[in-house]
């Protein structure tokens, strides 16, 4: 016990930033998990935690900002276009809360596979990826169709006058870009966690922001193509 | 190949949760169209908004569930170095996060549509302080309350803070322009 503690508080004094070969070692030694080691080394009595989570979470939320604003800007150039049609205005933030919830699902659960070896070969091949990939493309399409259906639903309460032909173009609008986004995200899921995998990093440190800023700015950049070329 | 499991059943009750999130801040968004979206940048600063409530009040709620996992944080013992450390450091990322986001607007507004708007960059800086100030203390009460009921905080808290924080940005952002 006296060397356990020993060890841990040896830990704590190590630079926030290294990778310290003691991790590997007491976790081998005493069967503690890497979590908690890591929840030492971050969080000790002698860390400034929010220093620490700032420094750490600030550049990625920066990155995360400016690529949403870029999608946005997509947006705003089409504004005259786009506010006049109420269910577009509806499905907004739900299509934009379902593929960055995508984004997460599709990169940890593509890097659990990695870490657990289930990705050997030729990665296509995989079956536990097909199904994920299977399981996603359904759930999406779903949700796609439940959205434009209540936002209709909602806009023809509301006194919004649509045809079936406008009907028809939002139910198309929200598959096709959750479609293609999915896709979109699966790829870049599958290429850059098979890279950082190689290089001997975590995907998941990566794969989440990745994801989630490609799904921001690409909702809106297909959304505004999609409303240009079917309005 | 079993598509339709336990997995399938868990990944679409959350969507469902996030969709009816994003619905009602939608409808918010579509009654207060003169309020909100005429207002020039609006639509370059909104995408950003609501992502940042998910982005930080998601990681605070992942931070706080690991620790209660690992023991570090009691959930009877809100005020501890730990937490109050946490909630500080949410506060700080949502101040900074939503001036940048009013600049980007601000800049992006001013160079592609020659409009200068420089309330943009106040509107989105108020209203991130006031939408985190009811966010961040519901994503603390939360994660504490489900963990001590037994639940796994990760795994309802994701779309959880997505819903509410749409909810409360989009109210945000009305309120302050109320205000201004």
């Amino acid at each position: 016990m006296k060397t356990l503690r020993k060890h841990l508080e040896k830990l704590r004094a190590v630079k926030r930033r290294s990778y310290h070969p003691l991790i590997h070692k007491i976790r081998k030694r005493y069967k503690i998990s890497k979590k908690t080691l890591l929840y030492v080394k971050e969080y000790g009595p002698h860390t400034n935690v929010p220093k620490t989570i700032v420094k750490e979470c600030l550049k990625i939320l920066l990155f995360a900002s400016i690529i949403s604003s870029f999608g946005g800007l997509a947006l705003e150039h089409i504004k005259d276009i786009f506010i006049p049609i109420v269910p577009l205005i509806l499905v907004l933030p739900a299509l934009n809360d379902m593929i960055g919830d995508y984004g997460i699902i599709i990169s940890s659960r593509f890097s659990t596979l990695l870490h657990t070896g289930k990705i050997r070969g030729r990665w296509y091949k995989n079956n536990d990826l097909k199904k994920l990939f299977a399981q996603i493309f359904i759930i999406s399409i779903l949700t796609a169709i439940i959205t434009s259906s209540i936002a209709l639903a909602i806009s023809h309460a509301s006194g919004f006058g649509f045809n079936a032909r406008i009907a028809y173009k939002i139910f198309l609008i929200s598959v096709i870009d959750i479609i293609l986004l999915v896709n979109i995200l699966f790829l870049v899921s599958i290429f850059a966690g098979l890279y950082y995998y190689k290089k001997n990093e975590d995907p998941d440190n990566f794969l989440i922001p990745l994801t989630t800023s490609i799904a921001d700015f690409g909702n809106m950049l297909i959304l505004a193509i999609l409303v240009i070329l079917l309005f | 190949m079993e598509i339709f499991d336990k997995k399938f059943k868990e990944i679409f009750c959350s969507q469902i949760v996030s969709i009816v999130g994003g619905l009602i801040a939608g409808t918010i968004l579509a009654v207060y169209t003169n309020k909100l979206l005429l207002i020039p940048g609006m639509l370059i600063l909104l995408p950003g908004f609501l992502e940042m409530r998910g982005n930080i009040s998601g990681s605070l709620s992942a931070r706080l569930t690991s620790g209660l996992f690992l023991g570090v944080v009691k959930p009877n013992k809100t005020k501890t170095k730990i937490v109050k450390g946490n909630i500080l450091a949410s506060f700080l990322l949502a101040i900074i996060v939503s001036f940048v986001l009013g600049v980007i607007a601000f800049s992006f507004i001013f160079i592609f549509f020659d409009i200068f708007a420089p309330k943009i960059i106040l509107i989105s800086l108020i209203a991130g302080i006031l939408s985190n100030t009811i966010e961040i203390p519901l994503t603390l009460f939360f994660t504490f309350y489900l963990f001590s009921k037994g639940h796994d905080p990760n795994n309802i808290m994701g779309p959880f803070v997505t819903s509410t924080g749409d909810i409360t940005s989009v109210v945000s952002l009305l309120i302050v322009m109320v205000l201004i």
